[in-house]
C-alpha cells in the first residue's frame, strides 16, 4: 500500500490522467445506477402492489392494431360483479376545472377517484382516514402543496374550496391531505375528488365502446390474473352484444387485458399515460444511458491498461528486484491489484463527490427527481461497492498479469524491448477513438434532426399565433364570437379565428367504403389566420348559409387516402350522426400534430354543434406584450369565471421536442466526456513515448533534424491510430443513425459532411492533444538527453 | 558447494545465435571467494546469471549444494534464491520508492519472517553496513558507497550461504570500492561463498580464486595466496 501511494505521488500526470479518467466513468455510471433504480423502483412502495392491475384495451382492424389503457365507466363494476376474483376495482379521470383563490382565478387538475382509492393505493395522508376520505361526495383531498397553494398551510382539513362545475361555483370541503405524489409514482394528482361526484351528476354513461377513463382492479390474494382475463372478454362479449349490433358494419375486434401496475411506468406499448397516471418513461432510455455510461468507463479502464503497460519498463527493474529477492509471481498480481484497487478507490471517492455535484444537472437533463437520500439505500451502496471492485479488476487485472511475468534476468539486464509492437495499446487506442467518434456523429445526426424538425414548415405559420380557451360554460357560448370581434378590431391583431378545440377521431362512409379520419370544428377565419393553403375548392363562407350543415373541408391525406382524383362535390356520411356532408374544399396538408406523427386524413367542419371553444389570435409582432394585456381585458370583460390561459404555438410546438431536446444535450454531453478522456489517455502515452526516446531524439537532432520533424515523428503513430479508429467508426455510425431515424415519419438524411465533421474534430484533438507534448519535446536540448544516458 | 559442468549458454534471436558460454566447468566449495574475470562480452555476467538461478544453461549441469538445477522453472528457481543467494550488482538496483529500511526488509517479507524477528534482523543488517542513522532515506537521497553498503545489507539479511557480485565496486570511487571490498571480504571470512565479476585486478586480489574466462571459456584459474 505505501507503495502504491508513493507511486501515485510520484507519476502526478498518469495519475491524475488515471484518477480523472476513471472517476468521471465511475460517475456516469453512479448516475446510471440511480437512474435505472429509481426506474424500477416505480410503485413498488404500494402495499397490494402484486395483484393490482390496469385493465387494457386491444382494438384491431384490417389496418392496425393498438393497445390502450382506457376504459368507459360500466367496465369495471361490470366486472366486479361477474367476476368473484376481482376484489376491488377502483375507476379514475381527470378534469380541468377553475378555482377561486381569493379573488383570483387559477385552473386546478383534478383527479375522479372512488371511494377506495387511498385503501386501494397506498399513497400516504398526513390527515384524513383512507376508509372514509372520499366518501361524501362533496369532499376534496389535497396534496400538502395544493393545500399550501390555497390555504398557505397543510392544515387545510374542513376548509371550503370553490369549483367552477358547469357555470357555478361549488363548494368542495377538504377532508384530507395526502403526502406529495411520491416522485416515483405513476400516480400523480394534485386534487382528487370522489368519483361518485360524477356519476351523481349524470356525467358518466353506460357505454361498453367508449375509452375514456382508467380502470384500476385489485384481485384476490391467490388470484392468478391471466385465469381472469378470458372471464374479462366474456363478459364484454356478453353485455356489448346488443350495442355492436346496432353499429352498422362494425368490424373492430376488441380484447380486454391485465397490465400489471407494476409494468406501467416502462410498458411502451400502451402509453397513454393520463387520468391520475404520469411520468411514463421506456426501458430505451435506461440502455441508451447506461450503453453511454459503460462507453466512458471503458475507455477510462482502457486508459488505465495503455498508460501501466506503457509504462511498465519503468517498473521493470523493480519486478525483476523482487523477484530476485524471493518474491513469486502471484505476489506481484496481488501487489499490482492493490495499486490499481487504490487508484480504484481514490477515483471511486471522487466520483461520489461528482456525483453529488452533478445531481441537480443530471436531473434536470434526465427529467428526474433523484434526491441525494438515494444514495444512501443499502442495496444501491452494495452496487457501488461492487462497481469498484469491478473497476480495480477490469482496469488491473491485464497490466498485473502482463507485468508479474517479466523476467528477472532480461529487466536488471535491459533485455527487455517492452515497446516495440504493443499491439493492445494500440488496438485500444483505436477502440477508445472509434467510441467517442461514434458519440460525436451521434450527436451531430442528433442536433441535425432536432434542428430539422423544429424548423420544417408545419404547412401553417405558427409564428406570433396565440391561442386561449373561452371554457364551456355559458358566458363562453354567449359571449364567445363578441369576444372574437372586438378582438379583431384591436391593433396589434391581424385575424383571430375560432376551433373547438381538440382533433378527435372517428369513421365515416364514402364511396368506396369506411374511412377514419380526425376531425375539427372551425369557422371562416381559421384558413386565413393559420394560413393554410387551400389547394382546391373554396373555404367556408357565410356566402353560403348551408355550409355549417351540409360542407366539410378536407386535408390532401384525406383525398389520398379516399382515393379521389376530384374530391370536389363528394360526399362523406358520419357514422354516428348518419349525416351526409358534401367536400367543397381541399387543404395542404399542416403538422396539427408533433412532427413524430404522420399526417393523418383530416376533416374541417361547421357544425354548429362543436362549440368553437378556442380562439386563435394571430399577432403583428409589434407590441406583443401590451396586445396580450390588451386581449385579457377583454375577455375578462365578458367571461369573468374563468382564468385567461394563453400559450404561443411557436412554443407550445418546441415543447413537443422536449425529449429529443434532452436527449440532445445528454449525447453532446457524452461525446465530450468521451474525447476528453480519450484525449486524456492519449496525452499520457504520448508523454511516456516522448520519455522513452529521449536518447533517440537527441541522436537525430545532434544529426540535423529538425524539430518539426521530430514533432512529426512522435506524433505520426498515434494520428495513425486515431485515422483507423475514425474508419472503423464510420459505418457503426452509420448504422446506428439509420436506425434512431427510422422512428421519425420526417427525418433528415444522413449526410457525408456529418462524417467529414466528426473525423476532422477527432484528428485535430488528437493533434492538439499528442503535438503539444511531441513539440515540447522536440524542442528539448539535445545535450539534455543524451548526458543523462 | 556449488557444482557446473558442461555449461552452454546460447542466446537466439531471429536473424543471430550467439554462444555466450561454450563448455564450462568448475566447482565452488563452501566459503570460497571466487573473482571472475575477463573482458566485455566473454561471458562474465551470463555466467553469474545461471550461477545465481536467474537463467537456466541452454546444456550442461549445475548443482547447487546437492540439487540439480539446470532445468528447473523460474518458479522453482525462485524457491531456491529465496534465502539462498544474495545479490549485489554494478548499479545498486535498490527500488527507488523504498527507503533503505524497506529496501533491506524486502527478502525477509519474501521469506514471511515474522515482523519481531524481521526488524531484528534488519537493524543488524544495517548496523554492520553502518546505515542506520540512513534508513528512512530514500536511494535518491544516497551516495552510491552508501546505496551499495544497503545493497549490500538486502543481500546478507536473510543470512544466505551465497553471495553473488557484479562489478560491485564498477560505480563507485576507489575509497568507497575499498569499503565494499573490505565487506565483501569480511562476510566471507564470516563464511559466506562469494562469486564476483569484476574488471579490476585489484578487486580481485581480495579473492581465493581467479577464473579467467574468455570467449566462453575458463581460459585459466588461479589461486590466490
Amino acid at each position: 500500500m505505501k507503495i502504491a501511494v508513493r507511486n501515485l505521488t510520484r507519476n502526478r500526470i498518469f495519475s491524475f490522467i488515471n484518477i480523472a479518467g476513471l472517476s468521471l466513468g465511475l460517475t456516469c455510471c453512479m448516475l446510471i445506477v440511480l437512474y435505472t433504480k429509481d426506474e424500477v423502483s416505480f410503485d413498488r412502495f404500494h402495499e397490494h402492489k402484486d395483484q393490482l392491475f390496469r385493465i387494457k384495451v386491444t382494438m384491431s382492424d384490417d389496418r392496425e392494431t393498438r393497445t390502450i389503457g382506457s376504459t368507459n365507466a360500466i367496465h369495471g363494476p361490470s366486472f366486479k360483479e361477474e367476476i368473484p376474483e376481482i376484489k376491488e376495482i377502483v375507476r379514475a379521470q381527470s378534469n380541468t376545472f377553475v378555482t377561486r383563490k381569493g379573488n383570483e382565478l387559477l385552473s386546478e387538475d383534478v383527479l375522479f377517484a372512488e371511494s377506495n382509492f387511498f385503501n386501494v393505493f397506498s399513497m400516504p395522508l398526513l390527515s384524513g382516514d383512507p376508509k372514509s376520505v372520499l366518501s361524501n361526495i362533496n369532499s376534496i383531498v389535497l396534496t400538502e402543496e395544493v393545500a399550501e397553494k390555497y390555504f398557505n398551510t397543510k392544515d387545510a382539513v374542513g376548509k371550503t374550496m370553490e369549483m367552477k362545475v358547469g357555470d357555478d361555483f361549488e363548494r368542495f370541503t377538504v377532508s384530507g391531505i395526502a403526502k406529495k405524489c411520491p416522485q416515483n409514482s405513476s400516480i400523480q394528482f394534485g386534487a382528487i375528488i370522489p368519483f361518485e361526484f360524477q356519476v351523481a351528476r349524470g356525467w358518466t354513461d353506460k357505454e361498453w365502446l367508449g375509452f375514456y377513463m382508467n380502470t384500476f382492479v385489485l384481485l384476490n390474494e391467490k388470484a392468478d390474473y391471466r385465469s381472469v382475463i378470458p372471464k374479462l372478454n366474456q363478459v364484454f362479449k356478453s353485455k356489448s352484444a346488443d350495442e355492436i349490433s346496432k353499429i352498422k358494419d362494425f368490424n373492430q375486434k376488441i380484447s380486454f387485458s391485465l397490465q400489471p401496475f407494476l409494468d406501467v411506468h416502462l410498458d411502451s406499448d400502451v402509453s397513454d399515460l393520463r387520468n391520475g397516471l404520469g411520468r411514463g418513461s421506456s426501458p430505451i432510455y435506461a440502455y441508451i444511458l447506461s450503453g453511454i455510461a459503460i462507453f466512458i468507463l471503458l475507455i477510462a479502464c482502457i486508459n488505465f491498461v495503455n498508460l501501466t503497460v506503457a509504462r511498465s519498463l519503468n517498473r521493470a527493474k523493480e519486478i525483476g528486484i523482487r523477484k530476485l529477492v524471493g518474491s513469486q509471481r502471484k505476489q506481484l498480481m496481488y501487489q499490482f491489484l492493490g495499486e490499481s484497487f487504490l487508484l480504484s478507490f481514490l477515483a471511486f471517492a471522487l466520483a461520489i463527490v461528482l456525483t453529488l455535484s452533478v445531481l441537480p444537472t443530471f436531473n434536470e437533463l434526465a427529467n428526474k427527481q433523484l434526491a441525494l437520500s438515494y444514495l444512501f439505500d443499502i442495496k444501491l451502496v452494495t452496487g457501488y461497492f461492487a462497481l469498484f471492485l469491478f473497476t480495480g479488476l477490469i482496469a488491473g487485472f491485464y497490466p498485473a498479469v502482463v507485468l508479474s511475468g517479466f523476467s528477472p534476468a532480461q529487466t536488471l539486464y535491459n533485455r527487455t524491448k517492452l515497446t516495440q509492437k504493443n499491439y493492445l495499446t494500440k488496438g485500444l487506442v483505436v477502440f477508445q477513438f472509434a467510441l467517442s467518434v461514434c458519440l460525436v456523429i451521434g450527436t451531430i445526426v442528433i442536433y441535425s434532426q432536432f434542428q430539422y424538425l423544429t424548423n420544417k414548415n408545419l404547412g401553417y405559420n405558427d409564428k406570433n399565433l396565440m391561442s386561449f380557451n373561452l371554457g364551456r360554460g355559458k358566458a363562453a357560448e354567449q359571449f364567445g364570437m363578441v369576444v372574437k370581434e372586438e378582438l379583431q378590431k384591436m391593433a396589434g391583431v391581424e385575424s383571430v379565428a375560432a376551433f373547438n378545440g381538440s382533433y378527435n377521431g372517428t369513421l365515416g362512409d364514402i364511396e368506396s367504403g369506411k374511412i377514419g379520419f380526425g376531425y375539427i370544428g372551425v369557422d371562416d377565419d381559421f384558413l386565413k389566420t393559420l394560413q393554410i393553403p387551400l389547394v382546391k375548392g373554396r373555404n367556408f363562407s357565410k356566402s353560403f348559409p348551408s355550409d355549417p350543415t351540409q360542407s366539410v373541408v378536407v386535408n390532401e391525406a384525406f383525398v389520398k387516402q379516399a382515393g379521389w382524383k376530384d374530391p370536389i362535390g363528394k360526399q362523406i356520411n358520419f357514422e354516428w350522426k348518419n349525416q351526409k356532408m358534401t367536400v367543397i374544399g381541399v387543404v395542404q396538408n399542416y403538422h396539427y400534430a408533433s412532427l413524430k406523427d404522420t399526417i393523418q386524413p383530416l376533416l374541417m367542419t361547421q357544425d354548429p354543434n362543436y362549440g368553437l371553444g378556442t380562439l386563435f389570435l394571430k399577432l403583428t409582432g409589434k407590441n406583443t406584450v401590451e396586445t396580450v394585456k390588451a386581449a385579457e381585458r377583454i375577455f375578462r370583460k365578458y367571461i369573468p369565471y374563468m382564468p385567461f390561459e394563453y400559450q404561443f404555438e411557436d412554443a407550445k410546438n418546441l415543447k413537443r421536442y422536449e425529449t429529443e431536446t434532452k436527449w440532445k444535450e445528454m449525447i453532446t454531453l457524452a461525446a465530450i466526456l468521451s474525447i476528453f478522456v480519450s484525449c486524456i489517455g492519449l496525452f499520457g502515452l504520448a508523454t511516456f513515448n516522448a520519455e522513452t526516446r529521449v536518447k533517440e531524439i537527441g541522436i537525430r537532432k545532434v544529426l540535423g533534424a529538425s524539430a518539426a520533424s521530430i514533432a512529426a515523428l512522435l506524433s505520426s503513430d498515434f494520428i495513425k491510430l486515431v485515422l483507423l479508429a475514425i474508419v472503423v467508426a464510420l459505418p457503426f455510425s452509420y448504422y446506428a443513425a439509420n436506425m434512431w431515424l427510422q422512428d421519425f415519419p420526417y427525418r433528415i438524411s444522413i449526410s457525408w459532411w456529418y462524417f467529414g465533421v466528426a473525423a476532422l474534430l477527432a484528428i485535430t484533438v488528437a493533434i492538439l492533444t499528442v503535438g503539444y507534448q511531441s513539440l515540447k519535446t522536440a524542442m528539448t536540448d539535445p545535450v539534455k538527453s543524451l548526458r543523462s544516458e | 558447494m556449488i557444482k557446473i559442468s558442461n555449461l552452454h549458454k546460447i542466446f537466439s534471436t531471429e536473424e543471430v545465435e550467439t554462444t555466450a558460454l561454450n563448455g564450462i566447468d568448475m566447482d565452488v566449495k563452501d566459503g570460497e571467494f571466487v573473482a571472475i574475470m575477463g573482458p566485455s562480452g566473454c561471458g562474465k555476467s551470463t555466467l553469474l546469471n545461471i550461477l545465481g538461478l536467474l537463467d537456466n544453461p541452454s546444456e550442461g549441469s549445475y548443482e547447487f549444494y546437492g540439487t540439480e538445477v539446470a532445468k528447473m522453472s523460474e518458479r522453482q528457481r525462485a524457491q531456491i534464491r529465496k534465502g539462498n543467494i544474495g545479490f549485489v550488482f554494478q548499479s545498486f538496483n535498490l527500488i527507488d520508492e523504498l527507503t533503505v529500511y524497506e529496501n533491506v526488509e524486502l527478502p525477509l517479507l519474501y521469506l514471511k519472517t515474522p515482523p519481531a524477528e524481521r526488524k531484528e534482523k534488519v537493524e543488524a543488517a544495517l548496523t554492520r553496513m553502518n546505515m542506520m542513522h540512513r534508513r528512512n532515506h530514500f536511494p535518491q537521497q544516497l551516495s552510491g558507497g552508501q546505496q551499495q553498503r544497503t545493497a549490500i545489507a538486502r543481500a546478507v539479511v536473510a543470512t544466505p550461504k551465497t553471495i553473488l557480485a557484479d562489478e560491485p565496486t564498477g560505480n563507485l570511487d576507489s575509497k568507497n570500492g575499498e569499503e565494499v571490498m573490505s565487506l565483501l571480504s569480511q562476510l566471507n571470512a564470516a563464511g559466506t561463498t562469494i562469486l564476483m565479476v569484476t574488471h579490476s585486478p585489484y578487486d580481485a586480489g581480495f579473492a581465493h580464486r581467479i577464473v579467467n574466462l574468455f570467449d566462453g571459456k575458463i581460459v585459466t584459474e588461479k589461486v590466490h595466496v
